[in-house]
């Protein structure tokens, strides 16, 4: 499946779509959070952070979650997981992010994203 | 061509992800030497996807996910995982899907 970069609205139904191709419930998405773009439709995360990086993007804004759109409109939405997050130079040592503001920053650029 | 190596990425790392299966339900039920066991098996058969000339461009994700495996199974779960299940099944799914 392509990988399709966002850097607008990203409409539910496409998610929807994406996830059915793809892993069934769920949709792996990298977000740079400087420049508020967001990739979708990789198999891995590392293929959706090249793109990003190719792009022009910088390894430090990029973070790797997981969206489920059947959970829209809920906490659950979002997940922090992936193995592109593991980055001790950033003081994140594990698959998720562990800097709250960090999260927070990254619901609500998604929140600004998404629309139903 | 080996069964395994002909596999999709997707296949390859739904492989992956039964013997990880196998190795946290042991490690779960206290059975260090079957968790160890299963783990092996994942452990190799990951080396043979990080082997795979087609996956070369992709290897970053591949490699980390390996080392943490090892990390979390042999090592002091020094990243602080909480398991793999879910990340392998994943794979395991979409290549159902694709079928």
């Amino acid at each position: 499946m392509e990988i399709k970069v966002f850097d607008k609205e990203i409409y539910l139904s496409e998610l929807e779509k994406i996830a059915a191709e793809q892993f069934g419930d769920l949709v792996k998405a990298v977000v740079d959070i400087e420049k508020k773009v967001m990739a979708v439709g990789g198999e891995l995360h590392a293929d959706e952070e090249k793109q990003l990086l190719d792009g022009g993007s910088e390894q430090k804004n990029l973070w790797g979650i997981n969206l489920y759109p059947a959970k829209f409109g809920t906490e659950e939405f979002i997940e922090f997981d992936s193995m592109i997050n593991i980055r001790p130079s950033q003081n994140n040592r594990s698959r998720s992010v562990e800097d709250e503001s960090m999260q927070k920053k990254i619901r609500e650029l998604v929140g600004e994203m998404m629309h139903e | 061509m080996n069964s395994f190596e002909g596999l999709s990425l997707l296949e390859q790392l739904g492989n992956v992800g039964s013997e990880v299966g196998r190795a946290e339900a042991a490690k779960a039920g206290g059975d260090k030497e079957k968790e160890q066991l299963a783990a092996t098996r994942a452990l190799d058969l990951l080396d043979r996807v990080v082997a795979d000339p087609r996956w070369r461009p992709r290897l970053k994700e591949i490699v980390r996910a390996r080392n943490l495996v090892a990390d979390y199974f042999f090592g002091i779960n020094e990243f602080n995982s909480k398991g793999f299940e879910k990340y392998f099944y994943q794979f395991a799914l979409a290549s159902r899907l694709k079928r």
